[in-house]
This record gives C-alpha cells, structure tokens and sequence, in this order.
C-alpha cells in the first residue's frame, strides 16, 4: 500500500488542544518515531477510531511512512481501526477473573445489551446498532484481588455482581 | 502466624499520601538526600549489590550485578521502569502507581544517580489511565518542587522522567520487547545478545527495572544492607566450594488472588511456605487445594503434595518452578486443571508476538489440543506399550507393566516441549515467553495427568477429587529433581 492509495475520506488533524500535547511528547525523545504509542492514543480520543487519514497524518507528524504506523496499529489491541461505541466495555476473561465467574457477567452483559462480543477484527460485532456501548473480552487487567472486574472506557470496576452490573450501565 | 511487614506498602493507605507534602511527611526523599549527600555513585551501586536485592519484575536477577555490566563511559544511558503488569494474577505495582507514585519516583531518583542516568521512561500499561495520571501528577510536582528537572537541590544532577504509554500487549512487558515498543515500533523482542545493559532503547545502555525492584532503593539507602539482609532466608550455593550465599533478601508484594477468602497484596519477607500465604490470605475458599500457580500464569503449578514450598527465588527455581512476578493464583477441589490450562493458553494465543514459528504456531496448536480435549474430542489410541517410572531398582525405567496410549497428551507435551524443552531449558525461539508457555502446558499435564485422560476417555470434563487428580510425588518425573535448600547459617 503506497501513501497514494489510501483513500482519505474525512481529513483528520489534531485540535489545539492535542496539538499543544503532541509538541510536549515529541520533546522527551531522541527519535521522533519514539512518541508513536502516546501520539496513536492522543489521535485514537480524539478521531474515535484509527481511520487511515489518521494514520496518514500521525506518519507525516512523526516522519515515518505510512506503513510504519499501520504496521504498529494492528499489532496492539488497544487501537481500533474500526468504529467503536461510545462507551467500550472491556470484561476480564482470565484465569483469577475465570475463578470468579468472569463467564457470568459476560453473558449479563450480552443479555443485558443484546450483543454479541466483538472480535478483534469485527467490533462492529460487539457494537450495539445505536453505536453505545462496544463489549470486548480482554486479558488480565491487573486487578485479580477484585475479580470479576470490567473496565468501561477508562474506569475500572471491581467485584462485579449482575445487580452491579446493571447499576453501572444504567447510570451512563 | 506469619505477619505481615509493610515497608514499600507501610503508608500506602495514608490519605493524601499521594501528593508531595504527605509523602514529605512520611520521610519521603530523605533517602533520595541521604544519597546524594552521604555516598557516591558507586557506594550506592555496591549496597544494592549487598543488599542482595533481585529483579521483582520476572526474571529474579540481582539487580546490583545487571547494573555492574552496563558500561559507565557510554552516554547517554537510560532507565526504563517497567509498569507494564500484564502477567496473569500479578496487580502489585498498580497499587504503588495509584496511591505512592512519589515513592516510585524516589527510587528512580536513586538509580538514576547511582549509574549517572539523566533520561528515565516509566512504561506504564495501556489500561492503567489511573495510574498514568497520579504517577504523572506526581511528577509535576516533583519537578516543582525542584526533585526533577536540571540541577536537582544544587547537586548539579539533571534526572528527567516522562511517562510512555503501552497499548495492551503483553508482550510489551518483556525487556526487550518494551525497548522496541518505546521506540515507536511492533513490541517484538529482540535477540540477546546484545543485553540492553549494553545496548538498550535507542541503541544506548539501558537499564530495565521493575516498579517493586526500585521502590525497594529508598528503603535499602534509608535503613542500610545490614537491616536489608536480614529480612527474607540467605541460603547456601552449594555449587560453589565454599559455599557462597544465595540471597533472597527483602519483602515481596505478594499478589493472591483465586480461591482464597480475603485476596489482595500482602507484603511479607520472602521464604515464607505456600501453605503460610495461602492463611495469611483468609484461608482458602473451599475445602482442600488442589493447586497453586506461584509466580504468575507462566510459573509451572504447584499440587498439593507441594504446599511446603517456600515461596522465594531459590526454592521455587529448586522445585522446578519459578517466583516470577509473585502472582499466586490459587485452587480448590472443585477446578478442573484441564479448563484451566485451556484458560491460559488461550491467554498465551492471543498474546504471541508472532516473530518466531515455534511460537507463532505451537502456542495456537497448544491450545486447539487442549480445546479438543475439554470438548471431548481428545484422542486415545487402542495400543498400549511399556510404562515407564520407578522400578523395581528404585531408578527410573521400565517398570515391567503397560499403560494406555492417549495420543493427544503424548502429542500436547511433545509441541510444548518443542516450543521450548521444559527439561533441558532450551529454547527454540527469540524470547522466554516460549518457556512461559511449554512451563504451564507441560507441568500441568504431568502433575495432573488423571484429569486429561478422564477428561479423554469419558469424552467431557471430569473434576477428579484431589487425591485422585493428582499424580503423586514419586511416581513423577516432574518431581524427582526437586531439592529442598539449606539456608546458610544451617551449613
Ligand atoms: C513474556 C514476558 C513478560 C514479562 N512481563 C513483565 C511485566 O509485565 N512486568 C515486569 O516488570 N517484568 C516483566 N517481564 C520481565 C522483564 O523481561 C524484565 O526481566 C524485568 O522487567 C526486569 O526488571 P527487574 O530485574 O527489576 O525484575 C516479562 C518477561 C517476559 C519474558
Ligand atoms: S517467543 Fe513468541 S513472544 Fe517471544 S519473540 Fe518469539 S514469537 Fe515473540
Ligand atoms: S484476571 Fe482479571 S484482572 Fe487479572
């Protein structure tokens, strides 16, 4: 895939405010490329979803080829390329949450949202049609004293119960 | 009862400990000043080596011998502390970047000074945003109140530290893995040679370091190598002639989750049993154990004829197990080993890096056999053929009688081990999460071999009691090289 293949759609740059962000980053490194995670996830909150213009953009702001940064994407499965809803849920699956019945609040919350889980290569499996909520299986998320734990966007909630369960996705 | 001794988590709960001024209070970075005032460099590089002091992070190596190889006339060279926490059953150091990053920070402080550091990188996992933020407050202020920054309290010390976030890979948190993740690319690890010491993150010498391994620093500058010492069994290195000390010094974070009534982190000395921990924790929720995993989900399974296994570096490593990141995972007589297995090799499938083909491919095949066996599909051929085990010698061999042919356990051990020989400790790939995989595959399936066959022959999951799931000590090889050390003073 060469750069002029790609097809962009909706241009993307950073707003000010990530801008003013991005010029602190790009300072702590000898290397440019070094600020790729922290500039994929600045790019990743602000655009909603890794589109190929963002990739575009966060290639030329790094000096890197596009490929490069494609190349990054797909190996961490923190960044989407994909539309994701407005709230991700992200429920522990491994073995200490395993131990606490990880398996039931999954099935809670396929119930509750009426989804299926999505796929690392299919969220659009995952998302609720109104585009809400996005359910995802994740590996252990280093809380394994409160499981069963889920984390919804960036918060973490511990010792989950069905009655929990529906108290946290009622109130969002 | 064994108790608790708090001293990286002492003031953990201490409200507002997180903010500069609390920690103050607290003697926070007096020992960061002590050093600075009272010894040079190499002094504190030298207790460090005293102290015994090893990498809290995995590998369990001295941290004052990593820090003797890298070359102190190559500039600039970096500290990378690792946060990246991803290994199953392991939650300590969210806690320290949560609720005492400053105590983190002081410890850097200490490590960039000793080995004459400017440049550190905190890798924090991507889904610790909370812990990113406190850590990065704390930062601020440090930098305000002039403990960061260019000519640290007049000392003509310049120590950055910024934070990088990671983005869900676990791989990430294997050194070399991390480096190439810090700067910008796939975190797939490199091969060692070179070590990172030597030539790390931006081709410089680097240190990587463990959150746990320099929160322990201050206390070590603070208390001195002699209070250090005397926490946690030294035992004796027989290999040597005389017998030189093996040092398993210090409290350890340790991190237990699974079936027992009160979870969480407890900081005890190291060297206490595993039955110890698993009281010191609630007790167990259950009737009897049936297993423990004692150093995260790459840590070979404990039964529980091995309940008496200290839980430090040497003892773990002599019982054909390992510490690890001190992430015991516990359970009772009512887990199925098979289901388990399947759980965390589907965990190692998912998070293979994918640069080496034995383990790019054995870790999905792995998992598929052990999927085919929890569904009732494993496979068991119509032939027997000699068994082997302790015969009448009382050495291993043929023991005269036949067993059964259960070709998909013969076929799961032999791709395991082809990943990397669990018996040998060979490798055939870049990086020890090879190791990380056969570990568990192999340990699981010798130690409790009567729940895979059940499980094959009856065509389903078949919980076994305890007694009967288990295969015991003497009748399995696993065991047979397993020691019990001396401590030192004993010798
Ligand atoms: C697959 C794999 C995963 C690892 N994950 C971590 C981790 O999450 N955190 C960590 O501190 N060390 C981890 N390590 C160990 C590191 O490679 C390294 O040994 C450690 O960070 C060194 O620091 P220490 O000497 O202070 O323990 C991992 C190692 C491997 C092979
Ligand atoms: S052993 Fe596995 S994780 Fe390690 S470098 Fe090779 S493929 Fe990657
Ligand atoms: S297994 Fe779920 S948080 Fe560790």
């Amino acid at each position: 895939m060469s750069d002029e293949l790609i097809q962009i759609e909706t241009p993307f740059a950073f707003n000010e405010e990530n801008q003013r962000e991005f010029n602190a980053l790009i300072g702590r490194y000898p290397v440019k490329e070094a600020a790729m995670l922290p500039t994929l996830h600045l790019a990743q909150r602000q655009a909603g979803y890794i589109t190929p213009a963002v990739m575009k953009y966060v290639a030329e702001q790094l000096e890197v080829s596009v490929m490069k940064v494609k190349d990054v994407v797909t190996f961490y499965p923190m960044f989407f390329e994909e539309p994701v809803g407005e709230y991700v849920i992200r429920v522990c699956h491994t073995l200490p949450c395993a131990l606490r019945d990880c398996k039931g609040v999954l099935e809670h919350l396929k119930a509750k949202l009426d989804t299926d889980i999505a796929a690392e290569t299919n969220l659009a499996k995952g998302t609720t049609p109104d585009g809400k909520f996005t359910l995802m299986k994740v590996e252990c998320l280093a809380s394994c004293d409160v499981a069963p734990v889920i984390m919804v966007n960036d918060d973490l909630y511990k010792n989950l119960t069905p009655e929990k369960i529906d108290e946290i996705i009622d109130n969002l | 009862m064994v108790e608790e001794r708090r001293i990286l988590y002492e003031h953990l709960d201490v409200p507002d400990i997180n903010t500069f001024d609390v920690f103050r209070q607290y003697d926070g970075y007096t020992r960061f000043e002590k050093a600075i005032t009272e010894y040079q460099p190499e002094d504190i590089a030298k207790m460090v080596m005293d102290s015994g002091l090893k990498g809290r992070g995995g590998a369990g190596f001295s941290t004052g011998l990593k820090w003797s190889f890298v070359p102190r006339d190559i500039k600039p060279c970096y500290l990378c502390c690792n946060a990246d926490e991803s290994e199953p059953g392991t939650f300590s150091n969210r806690y320290v970047l949560e609720k005492n990053p400053h105590l983190l920070i002081e410890g850097i402080l200490i490590c960039c000074y000793a080995m004459g550091i400017e440049t550190t990188y905190v890798y924090i996992r991507g889904e610790f945003t909370l812990g990113k933020k406190m850590l990065d407050a704390a930062i601020k202020e440090a930098y305000e109140k002039g403990y960061l920054g260019k000519d640290i309290r007049g000392t003509g010390l310049n120590i950055d530290i910024y934070t990088h976030p990671g983005a869900g890979a676990y791989i990430c948190g294997e050194e070399t893995g991390l480096i190439e993740s810090l700067e910008g690319k796939r975190g797939q690890p490199r091969n060692k040679p070179p070590f990172p010491a030597v030539e790390g993150v931006f081709g410089k010498p680097t240190v990587v370091q463990n959150v746990e391994t320099l929160c322990n620093l201050p206390f070590i500058v603070g208390n001195g190598v002699e209070w250090y010492t005397q926490m946690g069994p030294t035992y004796a290195d027989t290999r040597a002639n005389p017998p030189t000390p093996d040092p398993n010094t210090g409290t350890k974070l340790y991190c237990i989750s699974g079936d027992v009534n009160e979870p969480g982190v407890y900081e005890l000395d190291l060297g206490l049993t595993c039955s110890e921990l698993i009281e010191v924790a609630g007790g167990l929720r259950g009737e009897e154990v049936k297993a423990v995993i004692p150093g995260g989900s790459s840590a070979p399974i404990l039964t529980h004829y091995e309940l008496d296994t200290r839980l430090d570096f040497t003892s773990l490593t002599l019982a054909k197990s390992m510490l690890g990141s001190g992430g015991i995972i516990v359970m009772n007589e009512t887990r199925n080993i098979v289901d388990c297995l399947l759980n965390i090799m589907k965990f190692y499938a998912h998070e293979s890096c994918g640069q080496c083909t034995p383990c790019r491919w054995g870790t999905p095949w792995v998992r598929d056999i052990v999927q085919r066996i929890a569904d009732g599909d494993g496979r068991k051929s119509t032939m027997t053929r000699p068994k082997f085990g302790v015969a009448e010698n009382g050495r291993w061999g043929d023991t005269g009688e036949t067993e059964e042919i259960y070709e998909d356990l013969d076929l799961l051990e032999s791709v395991a081990n082809n990943i990397a020989n669990v018996d040998t400790m060979t490798w055939n790939t870049i990086c020890v999460f090879g190791i990380a995989v056969s570990w568990p595959a192999v340990s699981y399936l010798r130690k409790f071999r009567p729940e895979f066959e059940a499980a094959i022959r009856e065509g389903k999951l078949v919980t076994l009691p305890v007694a009967e799931a288990t295969v015991p000590p003497e009748e399995n090889y696993a065991y047979q090289q397993r020691f019990i050390p001396k401590e030192f003073a004993d010798l």
